[in-house]
């Protein structure tokens, strides 16, 4: 345990330092990562079980990041993926059911990790001005659901980045409208630039109530939103450029401080959209230092810039869970960064079998 | 009433000119079926020897007595399409052809929709086919017309562009009888714009599964089980209704995972044949997330993957029950089973809409039970399941039946 508790310690000040400084070239990284993956190797037991089946040796370790055994997401629902004993996690988050109609557990020792990573992304992301501002949240309440990783992370940043005055407008499954609504005017007319969290559904929403109420609200210059999740499992889906449209009519916000984020509840790290593609029609996702994108085909090799593929991620923040994770998420990169590719559009349907999706639909 | 120039002709006419155009097709160097076999090629991302394989299929089963068993077995008689016949004990009947049919296909493999055509035509009705950007169903009707220029005004196909067509309402508003392949909601959207009277014949998406037997477990070492399985869930990438997607297994476990090992070396010739086609990234990304989950639950003792074709199809055995088939391209989940019961208990609890269950045995009374409990409308050999006889009903519905108006003349 000794041995365990002082590579752990001594992994977690890499990480910090990596992301204190911002600073982790190529190199640095891949050794970083295959670090990581070493002692997630030695401690995790399922995560070993499953490297070694992939023909990873303790003296045949990875001598780069993609060559890391990456996990499935879904795995997370399938074992506990975890470094240590589940109890003395930190913090938990539980994955999104939506794929296979269970959940599971992302386990993290330490919440100073996580919390770390999360702020400095944000803080590049969207706090690149140091501004400080209000924070409206229309995603779930970290106090309501404790494990929700979306919930935790804005409240986090709502509390330490905020001026101590954030709303949460997500009870259960219902949006407080008519709250969210007084508190934009009394931030509007405080001159006090706000921040709104949202997920794209509850922006939808927002938006939707607005025009139902013939409303709009100016928001000071110099407030932003965060947008975040697309429209899976939901009914209605609105392409993202009439969306943008509809807010920056509702709320005043400019489509250019709009700041889409990419994350899933299985990483410590997020990707959000440029500072140079935010006037830009299509919209390029960025990554900090200690998190990397890999696209792989189907065998899991790594494909060229401008190759569509399977997202794969090396999060060096993952510590204590799994530092490569599996995504069915598809994206390209570029020389600018990553664009996340949605499901292809106008392929011609080949079969009259029962898809999963078709399944689920009449489930 | 508008008069056909179709009608003029007899059925057995006509029969004979479908099965005559059809023995020209049968020609794998017939110039038009080249030109459809590259067009499939194209739009499926099929492999050449799969889009030969099932072209054959295709028009070496549209003979004419076979096309004439399913009508007269339907309808009686083949003369009974041409005017009143006399039936024993029952009025005289004219199984008259309704005018209109459409058939929309928006979401079938190759050449599904031309079957129900054909028997629209063989009743003598103007059949419209929405057909998919390859337009195999035009190119024969062209070789039809070639035959007897009668079809000319009665067989037209168009080509399927997806999503909202100015002419669609209209064609289907007036349509006596339609026919559609496709999703739940694609059936629904069709339903609506149909007028009150209008036969509709629905064919949605299901899957097929298959049963092997403790008696076909402990006897067969016979390889060609086992590739009529593969055949099975290879063939058009298992993106068929009547393809393989899910193999329940019943006997000892031991004998069910040795059996799971020899179908997924099975797999590994058959996939010469019938090589993996090209696939969208979405259906490969959530294809190797399969492969590499059942992996990961393999590695920790749950199941066992079986990677087959360097990577392009996968067999997993004992993947979890109480999750669904995963119901991916080229993956087939191999559950061990106690007996037929469990097989029932999976599709209830799944809710899987079940079109054909494969067995070695199809004669055996349990087999029917099973299909009655789990509501498939076909049992079959293992092996055969990809085949269809044109005899044969199509998703539990008649041939032809649905495209007549019986007059009967007391």
């Amino acid at each position: 345990m000794l041995a365990y508790r002082a590579e752990a310690d001594a992994l977690d000040t890499r990480i910090l330092e990596a992301i204190r400084s911002g600073n982790l070239v190529a190199e640095a990284f891949d050794r970083l990562a295959c670090a990581i993956f070493a002692h997630q190797f030695r401690w995790n037991a399922p995560y070993a079980a499953y490297a070694r089946n992939r023909g990873v040796r303790t003296d045949a370790l990875p001598q780069t990041a993609a060559d890391i055994p990456a996990v499935p997401a879904a795995a997370f629902k399938e074992a506990v993926l975890s470094t240590t004993d589940p109890a003395r996690a930190d913090i938990w988050f539980e994955t999104s059911g939506t794929t296979l109609g269970t959940s599971g557990r992302h386990y993290l020792e330490s919440s100073t990790l996580y919390e770390a990573a999360l702020l400095a992304g944000f803080d590049r992301a969207l706090l690149a001005d140091g501004a400080r501002l209000r924070y409206l949240l229309l995603v779930p309440d970290a106090r309501e659901r404790p494990h929700s990783s979306l919930g935790f992370m804005m409240d986090r940043i709502a509390t330490l980045r905020g001026d101590g005055r954030e709303g949460r407008y997500v009870q259960g499954e219902e949006l407080d409208i008519d709250t969210f609504l007084r508190d934009a005017d009394a931030a509007a007319a405080e001159h006090v630039p706000v921040c709104i969290a949202a997920t794209a559904f509850a922006l939808v929403a927002l938006v939707d109530a607005l025009a139902a109420r013939g409303r709009r609200v100016a928001l000071p210059g110099g407030s932003r939103i965060m947008e975040t999740g697309g429209f899976k499992g939901r009914a209605r889906v609105v392409e993202r450029s009439k969306l943008y449209a509809a807010v920056e009519d509702g709320l005043g916000v400019p489509t250019s401080s709009i700041v889409a984020e990419y994350g899933m509840t299985e990483l410590s790290s997020q990707y959000y959209d440029s500072h140079a593609c935010r006037s830009a029609a299509a919209r390029i996702k960025v990554w900090p230092p200690w998190l990397r994108p890999i696209v792989v085909d189907p065998q899991g090799r790594p494909v060229a810039r401008g190759i569509v593929g399977a997202l794969r991620h090396i999060d060096c923040a993952n510590r204590s869970s799994v530092v490569a994770i599996e995504t069915e998420d598809l994206g390209v990169l570029t020389d600018d960064g990553l664009v996340l590719v949605g499901r292809e559009r106008g392929a011609e349907l080949r079969g009259c079998s029962l898809d999963a999706e078709d399944l689920a639909a009449r489930s | 009433m508008p008069k056909t120039l179709l009608r003029d002709l007899s059925a057995s006419q006509i029969v004979g000119a479908i099965a005559d155009a059809a023995e020209r097709w049968s020609n794998a160097d017939f110039p038009p079926r080249v030109r459809a076999s590259a067009a499939i090629e194209a739009r499926l991302g099929y492999a050449t020897p799969v889009v030969e394989y099932a072209l054959d299929r295709l028009f070496f089963s549209l003979r004419r007595e076979l096309l004439e068993a399913a009508i007269v077995d339907e309808l009686g008689s083949l003369e009974a399409l041409d005017g009143p016949t006399q039936r024993l004990r029952r009025p005289a009947a004219f199984a008259r052809g309704v005018d209109r049919v459409m058939i929309v296909s928006s979401d079938t493999t190759i050449g599904v929709a031309l079957v129900p055509a054909l028997y629209a035509l063989c009743a003598k009705s103007n059949v419209i086919v929405k057909d998919r950007s390859d337009e195999l169903v035009r190119a024969f009707f062209e070789t039809l017309i070639e035959e007897r220029p009668e079809f000319a005004a009665a067989a037209q196909a168009r080509a399927w562009t997806g999503g909202a067509d100015a002419d669609e309402s209209r064609l289907l508003g007036d349509a006596n009888a339609v026919v559609v392949f496709g999703s739940d909601e694609t059936i629904a959207r069709i339903r609506m714009l149909l007028r009150p009277d209008a036969r509709f014949v629905p064919f949605g998406h299901r899957i097929s599964i298959g049963y092997v037997s403790p008696d076909l477990l402990a006897q067969t070492s016979d390889d060609d089980v086992c590739e009529g399985i593969a055949r099975d869930f290879l063939l058009y990438d298992g993106e068929g209704c009547l393809s393989l997607h899910a193999l329940f297994v019943s006997g000892v476990p031991a004998q069910a995972y040795a059996f799971a090992d020899r179908l997924a070396r099975a797999s590994e010739r058959i996939a010469v044949e019938f090589p993996a086609s090209r696939i969208d990234a979405t259906r490969a990304a959530a294809f190797s997330s399969y492969r590499n989950l059942s992996a990961f639950r393999a590695a920790g003792g749950r199941g066992t993957v079986f990677s087959v074709a360097e990577g392009t199809a996968t067999i997993a055995f004992d993947p979890p029950r109480d999750q669904p088939p995963p119901l991916l391209p080229r993956v087939l989940p191999v559950y061990p089973v106690h007996g037929i019961d469990d097989v029932a208990t999976f599709v209830r609890e799944h809710r899987l809409p079940v079109q054909a269950l494969g067995l070695a045995d199809t004669g055996v009374p349990a087999a029917l039970a099973l299909a009655q409990t789990i509501g498939a409308v076909r049992i079959t050999r293992l092996g055969e399941m990809q085949a269809p006889p044109l005899g044969g009903h199509h998703g539990g519905a008649p041939r032809i039946a649905d495209f007549v108006r019986w007059i009967d003349r007391e």
